[in-house]
């Protein structure tokens, strides 16, 4: 029955892979593996091999062995700073966004009229939020005569510094964060769309309120889109870097409270020139994020809902 | 069939891509010069009007030019010196140049000099001085500098405060900030906690300097780590009286661009900067504001903390292989009155005594402040230290300004506890 499908193999019996048929295929893909390999794999070989030598890029490099990393552990303190300024971000931020996505995609969920509207409305922010004139704009709103202080100037509040105070400078960067919950909303809105409308009917039959339908029958079957939002959100979360580098001037200022896992390793590559160690904190971020996702994977089992096992 | 066709048509795609590069190659006589500065948009329209009239004189000549900021000139000069891709003619810096002579980036000026490619009649030996690393000078020196306070003289009026002694001292310039903050301006425009007042302070107590002539230890004593300390519990004290900013105020403020700094809004009535900066802030002031520039105040009892700087230099990458016709730009660039008259003075105050005297008929009053401060400064100068050492750049991002400065001006360490952090991180770095 297969040769009846696949003739191929008749006229070209195992040739070699480089076929004349493929090379033709392999030239017309040949823009992206050419781009891939110049510009993602051979950098990522050579960043890994960076790791473990003192490359600076005016000074030039030796083998270093494991010295960049006892200096990022043992040494470095401002590289704790970084940790501590990523994780309180993320940790914060990711469930913030998360929930806010969520609590609009249900907003959105209705068959009210110009509903399209609101939803391309709420999309926006995110479409246009890795740019440069977001960060700008989020840097003017909490500048000492932005839109916050005018704000609270009409309670009788005295002005703050926002960005220069050691407590709150982070949280305009979380605020931001929240806002820019427009990717994970869109596909919250999917998920939503895929609950069967029945089960919500016999549950109202039965008398259960809105917060028992969440509960029971939203939160359950959404739990797939909720997983693949968490580890999205996740990975983008720890390599956050435009808006720090804007709205903080680059500068993890104050007191290195916004000094972003990513920034500062920019900063060593590029400011001081250190691209060894700026490398080795590269792959020690990849190591971590890649263990953070494993772990979230792990524990998926017992909280993610797949309509598909319920015979299991 | 088919497919050795569609090969050959995705070969001659291919070839015709490569040939229109390939074509730039074959053509000769025309020399293409590449270079590369930093500076503000008018620095950009100033340079890059020079570098028309330059090609307009010289038809074989094409330069091809790269402006930025100041954080992306480094970047990107890093990269390119990786790839071994440098432009022929770079702008330098006093505080980095030493490193990339080190590495081996730059080509030595010498040659042109004694040749006479670069004429050096009209420019005094204490001008170029500041270029020499080693005994050889690779950067060529485009206009004199000063650190200066540009102080706004109405507001001085306006508080009832007179202009002080050129000598002025560090105790001098606090009962001056406490009299204009009652008067409700600050006394600094905000940076009186950069690195700069560290290296000067040394400079002015101890004729010495933050770091030691070779560039591998810190170039002052650990009791005379006092004197920096002193100067922290002063900007303490002048936080806290309300008479400079806050660092929680200039933090928050780090992105303002001239035309929203204090000393042009009239919030302050004192701005630290270098000399050229004056012209600056009197375009974004406008013509009916008066400043003046005046020295920076000295340690009690203690020497002149000005000194006279090269602003910024031009210099030739060792890979150009087109180093004699750089030179020569770098020759008209300094002393055609022409490229001067458009320049103007916009890198500090030109080293020719010729271009000087061209352009003193025409001087507005910021370039005539510029002009007579530097003047002042060579009465009452210390004489310029040897260039920061490599490591500098990360001690001042790493050490310096996050773990000791701010801290004790957020109040969360004692100016001799971070005194001590700043000796033993800075040693560190130093050493190795």
């Amino acid at each position: 029955m297969g040769d009846a499908i696949i003739k191929f193999p008749t006229r070209q019996p195992k040739k070699s892979r480089f076929g004349r048929n493929n090379i033709v295929g392999y030239l017309f893909i040949s823009p992206w593996l050419i781009a891939f390999i110049l510009f993602g794999l051979i950098p990522m070989v050579v960043s890994f091999g960076l790791a473990f030598t003192n490359y600076h890029i005016l000074r030039g490099w030796d083998f270093i062995g494991l010295d960049n990393f006892h200096r990022m552990f043992y040494e470095d303190r401002r590289y704790w700073n970084s940790v501590r300024a990523t994780v309180k971000y993320v940790i914060i931020a990711v469930p913030l966004r998360l929930v806010f996505a969520l609590a609009v995609a249900m907003l959105l969920n209705t068959k009210r009229r110009g509903v399209a509207f609101y939803r391309a409305a709420f999309y926006a922010p995110s479409v246009v939020g890795g740019s440069i004139a977001v960060a700008v704009m989020w840097r003017e709103i909490f500048a000492r005569e932005g839109l916050v202080n005018y704000l609270i100037g009409q309670f009788g509040q005295e002005s703050i510094w926002w960005l220069g105070h050691p407590d709150y400078a982070i949280w305009t960067l979380i605020l931001l964060a929240a806002w820019q919950f427009g990717s994970p909303m869109l596909i919250f809105l999917a998920g939503l769309k895929q609950i069967p409308g029945q089960l919500y009917e016999s549950a109202s039959i039965d008398g259960a309120n809105g917060i028992q339908k969440f509960f029971r029958i939203t939160f359950p079957l959404l739990t797939p889109v909720v997983f693949f939002n968490l580890v999205m959100q996740l990975i983008a979360g720890f390599m956050t870097f435009t808006q720090a580098f804007i709205i903080t001037n680059g500068s993890g200022r104050p007191l290195d409270t916004t000094l972003f896992y990513a920034l500062y390793l920019y900063k060593r590559g590029f400011e001081t020139y250190e691209m060894g160690y700026a490398s080795a904190m590269a792959w020690v971020m990849l190591v971590v994020v890649a263990l953070l996702t494993a772990i979230v994977f792990a524990t998926s089992a017992r909280w993610v809902y797949y309509e598909s096992q319920e015979g299991k | 069939m088919k497919s050795k066709r569609a090969l050959l048509i995705t070969l001659l795609i291919l070839v015709a891509m490569v040939l229109p590069s390939a074509a730039v190659f074959s053509q000769d006589e025309t020399v293409e010069l590449r270079m590369a500065w930093w500076g503000s948009q008018t620095r950009h329209d100033k340079t890059i009007a020079v570098i028309e009239l330059y090609e307009t004189l010289n038809p074989n000549v094409d330069i091809v030019y790269e402006p930025s900021g100041w954080d992306d000139h480094w970047t990107k000069l890093a990269t390119q010196a990786a790839g071994g891709d440098l432009p022929d003619i770079i702008q330098h810096d006093y505080q980095r140049i030493r490193e990339w002579v080190a590495n081996d980036l730059l080509l030595p000026l010498d040659e042109f000099i004694e040749s006479g490619v670069i004429d050096t009649t009209n420019i005094a030996d204490a001008s170029l001085a500041g270029g020499i690393v080693d005994g050889k000078l690779y950067g060529f020196n485009l206009g004199n500098n000063s650190e200066t306070f540009v102080i706004d003289v109405d507001a001085l009026e306006a508080a009832g405060v007179e202009l002080p002694p050129v000598d002025w001292t560090w105790a001098d310039f606090e009962e001056m900030a406490l009299k204009l903050a009652a008067s409700g301006v600050y006394a600094a425009g905000g940076n009186l906690h950069f690195s700069e007042h560290w290296k000067g302070l040394y400079i002015s107590c101890c004729d010495s300097y933050a770091y030691n002539a070779e560039g591998n230890g810190l170039g002052y004593t650990e009791e005379e780590d006092q004197y920096f300390v002193d100067y922290l519990n002063m900007l303490l004290r002048l936080q806290d009286a309300g008479a400079i900013p806050t660092l929680e105020e200039t933090t928050a403020n780090a992105n303002t661009s001239v035309e929203d700094s204090y000393i042009v809004t009239g919030q302050a009535a004192i701005e630290y900067g270098w000399s050229n900066m004056i012209v600056a802030i009197w375009t974004a002031a406008g013509e009916d504001r008066n400043f003046i520039e005046w020295t920076v105040p000295r340690v009690v009892d203690g020497l002149p903390r000005n000194y006279i700087k090269p602003s910024m230099f031009f210099a030739i990458s060792k890979d150009s292989d087109k180093a004699e016709e750089a030179a020569k730009f770098i020759d008209f660039f300094t002393n055609s009155i022409e490229a001067n008259e458009i320049l103007f003075a916009e890198r500090g105050v030109p080293v020719s005594s010729a271009v000087r005297e061209a352009l003193s008929s025409q001087l507005g009053p910021a370039q005539q402040e510029m002009f007579d401060f530097l003047g002042v400064v060579e009465g009452y100068n210390s004489p310029i230290r040897p260039p920061d050492p490599a490591a500098h750049a990360d001690i001042n991002s790493n050490v310096y300004l996050p773990q000791v400065v701010e801290p004790i001006l957020y109040g969360m360490m004692s100016p001799e506890e971070g005194v001590k952090i700043l000796r033993d991180e800075a040693e560190l770095l130093l050493s190795q």
